[in-house]
C-alpha cells in the first residue's frame, strides 16, 4: 500500500514539476506557428506533431500544463473549503427538538438548491461584458478559476449536508453537544475530521471538471486567450473525431490528466481506515 | 456506560408523544419542506430569468447583423422583443400562466414550452435513468470492490478505472459512443460513476468499520441482509443526496452530451435556448430544473428525519446491540 | 466475498450490455433525400424569414413569379407564363400560368400575388421580405387587371424590378384557423417538422412544372432536412450514406472527404462571401480617444492591411480553401466586381515604413505612437467557426511583427453582436458574411453611413467624413435607377474608395466546397444562394 502511494506521490511531484519547468523543457515557443508545416503528424522536430497553426503540440503541453496544474486545483479546493465552511453553519444551535425548525438550516438548504439549479453559465457572460476586453491573459484565467471556485461550493455542500444530517444523530456529537461546544468547535473538532474523506473525493471531481469547464468559459472569451494553451483548449480537440484520426498524438494531454487523477485516487489506497463515527465515539466517550 | 447509550436517539426520547405526536410533527415537517421547495422554486426561478435578461446580446437579435433587413424592420423585431420581456412583469405573468400548466411560447422555436418540453423529455429522461441509476450502481460497485474485499489489487484496479473515467471528457465518451454506434447511455453511466464512486467509497469505508456491521458479520448474518439492514439503510440520507446532486450533475452533463451528439432532448434544447438568449424557455426550465432539486433535497431531509430516522438508520441504536 | 463480487458482476452485467440505444431516425422512403441545417428554422412564414436556416425551408418550397437561372443568369417564368418590364423601370405587368394551385389545392390566381406583396409592404408585419419592395418614393400600387393579371407601378424608377420578384413567394388566403405548417405553390412544403431534430418536405402534387416528357416534378418524393448542429456528425454521416448532400463543406473536412468518396468533395471556387476586420471608429465611453485616433487615420488601417499576410490565412485557416480578398465585391461575382483594382498586398516593410512616416515608433519590438501609447488593441470574434478562431491568431502573429500587439477575445455570438451592433463596446472585430447576394444592393446598409450595419461607425446621423459622404451619394444613385450600366459605374466607384480608405480590412473570400453523393443526380450548384436548391425540382436519385 505504501509503495502504490509513493509512487503515486512521485509520480504527481513529477507532473507538478513539468508543469514548473515545462517552459524550460519546451523546444519551442507555445505560439510559434511554423506555417510550412501545420496539422504534422508526430516526428521529427515535432514530436507529437502540430496543431492546425503548425503550432508544436509538444511545447504547448508543456506550457498548458502550468496553467492547468496549478489553478484548476485550486479553484477546486476552493470550493470544498466554502463548503467545509459553510456546513456547520446547518448545525442547529438550538435544541433538538427545534432542530428541523432551525431557519438557518432551511434558508441554507434553500439557497444551496438554488445554486445547484441555476445557470451560471449566464453569470460567466456577463461577468465577460463587465471584464474590459484588454484585461490580460493572467488576470482573466485567475477571476475565471476564482470565480468557477466560488460559483462551484454547492455541489459538495450538498453532500457534506447529508453526512452531517448523519453525524448530528451520532452519539458523540449529542455528547459534545451535551458539553456545550458551539458548532465551530464541533466543526474543527469532530465534523471536518469527520468529512475529509467525502470532502477529498469532492476535491478530485471538481479539478477535471474545472479543467474542462475552462476550455468552455474559453470560447466566451473568458480564461485563456489564444494563443496561450490550456489542457482544457487542448482537450477541446478531442471533439473533433478527424483531427483524433489524423493525430492520436492529440490525446497526449488527456493521457497526462488520466495519470494525474489516477494519482489521485491512489493516494486514498489503504486510507480507508478506522477513522469513523463509531471509533472516534469511543475515543470520545473514554474520559466521560 | 458507553457515551452512546446514555442519549436515546431523538424519537425515542419522547414515549408520551405517542403516534399522534409523531404523525402532527411529520405533518409539520412536511409542511416546511413543501414551503421551502416553494421558495427555492420561485427564487430559483427568478435569479435565473434575471441572469438571462440581464446577459448581454439579449436585446439584440442575431438579425441585427444581417445587412438584408432595413433598419425599421430591425426595430420592430427588436421592439417586440422588449415588450414581451420586462422582467419583473414578465416573470409575474409568467408564474400566473406557469400555475396553470402554460410555460409560454419559446422565442426561437415558437412552439408552446410545455409542448417543446413533452416533446423531448423521454430521451433525456432515459439518458438520465441510465446516468443516476447506471451511474450509481457502477459507482457504488467500484466503491464497494475497492473496500470490502481488503484485496490490494481490487482497490487499485478500482481507483484506476474511476481515476480514469474521471478524467475523461463525459462529452468525448459520449462522442465516441455515438460515433461507434453504441448506447450513448452507457457513456452518461461512465460519465456519472467516477463523480460518486469516491463519495460512495467514503461511506463504504464508514459503514465497513462500524461496529454494528461487525458485530453482524461475527453473528453470519446472511450478505443479503447484511447490504440492507448495516448498508443500504443506514447510507440512505446520504445515498438520497448523492442522488440528488447527481441528478443536477447528469443533467449538467448531457448539456453538452446532447448539444455534441446532436441528441434531441432537453439538454440540447437548453444549449440551444442559452445561445438564443430563450427568456421563456430558459424560465421554463430554470423553474423545472429547480423543483427538481428542491424535490430531491426535501425528500433527503424527509428521509433523513422520517419517524423511521428512530430505527435503523443512525448507528447509534444498533451500536447499543452488542453490548 | 469473491461469491458476492460474482453476484454483484453477474446483476449488473445484463444492464450494462442492453444499453439504450438511441432510436433510429424515422424510416426513410425510397425516393428522398436527406442533408443537414445547423439549426431550427425561425418561422415557415415565407414572408417573415430572417434567418439562412428558414431561408433553405423556404429555397425548396417557395412558389414565384419568376426563377434567376443561376448558370446562366437569365431571369425565367415560373408561376408567371410571361411578364412586361416598362422601360423606365417603374412597373412590371405579370401574366400568370392558368390552373395554378397550392399544395392544399386552393387554386392560385393574380389575387393572391397582390395579397402576399400588400402584406409583406405592410408595416404592420415588418417583413424582411417586404423590405426590398420598398422604394424611395414608398410602396407601389397593386393592381389586379384580371384573374391571371397584376401589374405592380412605382412612383420612381425601381433598380432590378424583374429580378426583385424571385424573393417573394405567394401565398395562400390565410384560412379561419392559421395553419401551422403553410401550404405552398412550390416544388415541395413543408409536410413535418420536429422541433430540433427534421424538417419534412414532401412533393407537391399540384405543382405546375413537367418535364420534357411529361412527367410532373419534382421527381423527388421528399426531402428531409435534419437539425444538426455538429459539423463532424453531418460529415459522419454523409460519409455513412445517411444524408446525401453537405451544404456547406468545412475547409478542413474536405481531405477526409476526398479520402472517403472520391469526387464527392466539390468546389466552386470562390464564393461571395467575405471575411474581413474593422476597427471600431464611434464615439464610445470605452474606446480611449488616442486609440479612436489610430483607427480613424486611413494611414494606419492601410498599414495593417499591408501587414496581414491573406495567402497564409488562405492556405492555413481555410486549408487552401480561400482566395485572397481584392475588396468588398468577390471576383466571384462577375457582373459587379470591379476587375480594375489591383490586389490587396502583403508587404510588412512597407507598412513598417508607413506607420514611421505616421510618427509610430518601434522600440525593442514594440510600437508605440506619438504620444508614447502602446499600439495594442483587442479584436472581438465569435467562437464557433473554425477557420476564423484560426485566422485570428494569424493576424495576431503577422502584426506581432511590426510590433502590434493583438489580445484575441472569442465570444458567444449573441454577446458579440451586442457588442459590434448595440453597445459599441469593442476596438477591432473580426467576421464575416455568409450567404452573400449578387445584388450589391443587398448590403445597402453597410455602406450608408445612417446604415444599421455601418460596421465602423453605424447610424450616423450625417456622414463624419467627405468619401463616407460620397459612399451615400453613390448608394442612393444606384438604389434609385433602373439602369444596370449606370448601377455598375457607381458600385465600381464605391469598391475604389472602400480599398483606399479601407474602413473595412479585406481578407478572404472563402471557396464555395460542398459534398455530394454520386447518386444525386440534376443539381447545377452555383456561387449564388442558394447554391444548390436553386432548381431543387430537378433533383433525382439514383
Amino acid at each position: 500500500m505504501k509503495t502504490v502511494r509513493g509512487m503515486a506521490v512521485v509520480i504527481l511531484i513529477a507532473v507538478a514539476a513539468m508543469a514548473l519547468f515545462g517552459p524550460a523543457l519546451a523546444p519551442f515557443p507555445y505560439d510559434r506557428q511554423f506555417r510550412d508545416a501545420t496539422s504534422a503528424p508526430p516526428g521529427g522536430r515535432f514530436p507529437l506533431g502540430t496543431d492546425a497553426l503548425g503550432r508544436d503540440r509538444l511545447s504547448r503541453l508543456f506550457y498548458a500544463s502550468r496553467t492547468s496544474i496549478v489553478l484548476a486545483p485550486a479553484a477546486a479546493a476552493i470550493s470544498v473549503a466554502l463548503a467545509l465552511l459553510i456546513a456547520p453553519l446547518s448545525l442547529s444551535r438550538v435544541s433538538q427538538a427545534g432542530r428541523m425548525g432551525s431557519p438557518f438550516r432551511a434558508a441554507i438548504s434553500m439557497i444551496t438548491t438554488v445554486c445547484l439549479a441555476l445557470p451560471w453559465i449566464f453569470l460567466f457572460i456577463i461577468l465577460r461584458a463587465e471584464l474590459p476586453l484588454d484585461t490580460g491573459p493572467a488576470a482573466s484565467v485567475l477571476i475565471t478559476f476564482a470565480l468557477m471556485g466560488v460559483a462551484g461550493w454547492a455541489w459538495p455542500a450538498r453532500v457534506f449536508s447529508a453526512s452531517i444530517g448523519q453525524m448530528e444523530r451520532s452519539g458523540w456529537m449529542l455528547h459534545a453537544r451535551a458539553t456545550g461546544m458551539g458548532p465551530w468547535r464541533i466543526a474543527l473538532v469532530h465534523g471536518w475530521p469527520q468529512l475529509r474523506a467525502v470532502a477529498i473525493a469532492q476535491f478530485r471531481i471538481l479539478v477535471p471538471a474545472y479543467i474542462l469547464a475552462e476550455a468552455s468559459l474559453g470560447l466566451l472569451g473568458l480564461g485563456v486567450a489564444e494563443p496561450l494553451p490550456s489542457w482544457g483548449n487542448l482537450l477541446r480537440d478531442l471533439q473533433h473525431p478527424d483531427l483524433v484520426r489524423a493525430n492520436p498524438a492529440i490525446a497526449a494531454p488527456l493521457i497526462l490528466l488520466v495519470i494525474v487523477m489516477i494519482c489521485l485516487e491512489a493516494l486514498q489506497i489503504g486510507q480507508s481506515g478506522p477513522e469513523t463515527g463509531a471509533a472516534r465515539a469511543k475515543a470520545m466517550g473514554e474520559p466521560v | 456506560m458507553t457515551p452512546t447509550g446514555s442519549l436515546e436517539p431523538r424519537h425515542a426520547a419522547n414515549p408520551r408523544a405517542g403516534r399522534a405526536g409523531n404523525r402532527r410533527i411529520l405533518a409539520r415537517r412536511f409542511a416546511h419542506g413543501l414551503f421551502g421547495l416553494i421558495v427555492a422554486v420561485l427564487a430559483g426561478g427568478f435569479i435565473a430569468s434575471a441572469l438571462v435578461r440581464y446577459s448581454p446580446g439579449f436585446e439584440v437579435d442575431e438579425n441585427s447583423w444581417n445587412p438584408k433587413l432595413s433598419a425599421q424592420t430591425s426595430a420592430a423585431i427588436h421592439e417586440r422583443r422588449e415588450y414581451e420581456n420586462r422582467l419583473p412583469s414578465f416573470y409575474a405573468r409568467y408564474l400566473m400562466a406557469a400555475m396553470q400548466g402554460n410555460l409560454g411560447e419559446s422565442d426561437a422555436f415558437h412552439v408552446p414550452v410545455t409542448e417543446l418540453l413533452r416533446e423531448r423529455a423521454g430521451v433525456t429522461a432515459g439518458l438520465l435513468v441510465w446516468g443516476l441509476a447506471g451511474g450509481m450502481l457502477l459507482g457504488g460497485w467500484l466503491a464497494w470492490l475497492a473496500v470490502w474485499p481488503r484485496r490490494m489489487s481490487f482497490e487499485i484496479s478500482a481507483v484506476s478505472i474511476s481515476g480514469l473515467l474521471l478524467a475523461l471528457p463525459p462529452a468525448v465518451l459520449a462522442l465516441g459512443f455515438f460515433l461507434a454506434d453504441a448506447p450513448i447511455g452507457i457513456g452518461v453511466t461512465l460519465a456519472i460513476a467516477p463523480r460518486v464512486f469516491g463519495t460512495m467509497r467514503a461511506l463504504w469505508s464508514d459503514l465497513y468499520h462500524s461496529g454494528s456491521l461487525l458485530a453482524a458479520r461475527a453473528r453470519g448474518t446472511a450478505p443479503v441482509v447484511l447490504a440492507w439492514r448495516y448498508v443500504l439503510c443506514p447510507a440512505a440520507p446520504q445515498l438520497v443526496a448523492l442522488g440528488g446532486v447527481s441528478l443536477v450533475l447528469a443533467f449538467g452533463i448531457l448539456i453538452p452530451i446532447e448539444a455534441i451528439c446532436d441528441v434531441p432532448g432537453i439538454g440540447q434544447l437548453t444549449w440551444r435556448a442559452a445561445v438564443a438568449r430563450d427568456l421563456p424557455l430558459l424560465s421554463g426550465l430554470a423553474l423545472i430544473i429547480t423543483f427538481v432539486v428542491a424535490l430531491a433535497a426535501t425528500i433527503g431531509e424527509l428521509v433523513e428525519d422520517g419517524p423511521a430516522g428512530g430505527g435503523g438508520f443512525d448507528g447509534t441504536e444498533s451500536m447499543a446491540e452488542p453490548a | 466475498m469473491r461469491k458476492a463480487v460474482v453476484t454483484l458482476a453477474a446483476a449488473l452485467a445484463p444492464i450494462l450490455l442492453v444499453g439504450c440505444r438511441t432510436a433510429p431516425k424515422s424510416g426513410t422512403t425510397g425516393n428522398e433525400l436527406r442533408f443537414s441545417i445547423a439549426g431550427d428554422p425561425k418561422t415557415f412564414d415565407p414572408l417573415q424569414i430572417s434567418e439562412s436556416h428558414s431561408e433553405t425551408v423556404r429555397d425548396l418550397t417557395a412558389g414565384v413569379l419568376v426563377r434567376v437561372n443561376r448558370v446562366t443568369d437569365a431571369l425565367e417564368p415560373e408561376l408567371a407564363e410571361s411578364w412586361k418590364l416598362s422601360e423606365d423601370g417603374r412597373s412590371i405587368a405579370f401574366h400568370l400560368r392558368a390552373g395554378l394551385k397550392f399544395s392544399n389545392n386552393s387554386p392560385l390566381d393574380a389575387n393572391d400575388v397582390a395579397r402576399t406583396l400588400n402584406r409583406a409592404l405592410d408595416p404592420k408585419e415588418a417583413s424582411p421580405v417586404g423590405d426590398a419592395f420598398q422604394s424611395s418614393a414608398g410602396k407601389p400600387s397593386v393592381t389586379v387587371t384580371s384573374p391571371l393579371d397584376v401589374s405592380i407601378v412605382y412612383a420612381v424608377p425601381k433598380p432590378g424590378l424583374d429580378r426583385l420578384f424571385e424573393t417573394l413567394p405567394i401565398t395562400p388566403r390565410p384560412g379561419p384557423t392559421p395553419a401551422k405548417l403553410p401550404a405552398s405553390a412550390g416544388p415541395f412544403f413543408v409536410s413535418e417538422y420536429r422541433p430540433g431534430e427534421y424538417v419534412r418536405v414532401a412533393r407537391n402534387p399540384n405543382y405546375w412544372k413537367r418535364d420534357s416528357s411529361g412527367h410532373r416534378l419534382p421527381y423527388l418524393d421528399s426531402i428531409r432536412i435534419d437539425i444538426q448542429q455538429n459539423h463532424d456528425i453531418e460529415l459522419e454521416r454523409f460519409l455513412r450514406g445517411e444524408i446525401q448532400v453537405v451544404e456547406k463543406l468545412e475547409p478542413a473536412a474536405w481531405d477526409r472527404v476526398e479520402k472517403a468518396k472520391p469526387g464527392a468533395a466539390r468546389t466552386l471556387g470562390p464564393s461571395l462571401d467575405s471575411e474581413f476586420m474593422w476597427f471600431n471608429q464611434a464615439p464610445s465611453r470605452t474606446l480611449p480617444e488616442w486609440k479612436r485616433k489610430w483607427f480613424m487615420s486611413a494611414a494606419f488601417r492601410h498599414a495593417i492591411s499591408l501587414a496581414i499576410n491573406r495567402d497564409d490565412i488562405a492556405r492555413v485557416a481555410f486549408y487552401g480553401h480561400a482566395h485572397p480578398a481584392a475588396g468588398p465585391v468577390s471576383p466571384a461575382n462577375r457582373f459587379w466586381f470591379n476587375a480594375s483594382l489591383d490586389a490587396l498586398r502583403y508587404d510588412p516593410t512597407t507598412a513598417a515604413k508607413a506607420l514611421a512616416d505616421e510618427g509610430f515608433v518601434l522600440r525593442n519590438g514594440a510600437l508605440y505612437d506619438k504620444d508614447g501609447h502602446a499600439v495594442e488593441f483587442s479584436l472581438i470574434t465569435n467562437a464557433g467557426n473554425a477557420a476564423r478562431e484560426n485566422t485570428a491568431p494569424l493576424i495576431q502573429t503577422d502584426l506581432g511583427k511590426i510590433g502590434i500587439k493583438v489580445n484575441i477575445v472569442t465570444l458567444d455570438f449573441s454577446s458579440l453582436i451586442d457588442r459590434i451592433a448595440r453597445t459599441l463596446d469593442y476596438e477591432a472585430a473580426l467576421q464575416g458574411f455568409n450567404n452573400v447576394e449578387i445584388d450589391p444592393l443587398d448590403d445597402l446598409n453597410v455602406w450608408l453611413s445612417s446604415g444599421a450595419q455601418h460596421a465602423w461607425w453605424p447610424n450616423q446621423k450625417s456622414p463624419s467624413t467627405p468619401w463616407e459622404a460620397r459612399i451615400d451619394e453613390l448608394e442612393k444613385e444606384q438604389a434609385s435607377t433602373g439602369s444596370r450600366e449606370i448601377r455598375r459605374k457607381a458600385v465600381d466607384e464605391l469598391q475604389r474608395i472602400v480599398v483606399e480608405q479601407e474602413p473595412i480590412v479585406y481578407l478572404v473570400n472563402p471557396d464555395y466546397l460542398y459534398a455530394m453523393s454520386a447518386n444525386v443526380k440534376g443539381a447545377q450548384p452555383s456561387v449564388a444562394p442558394p447554391h444548390i436548391w436553386w432548381n431543387v425540382e430537378w433533383l433525382k436519385l439514383e
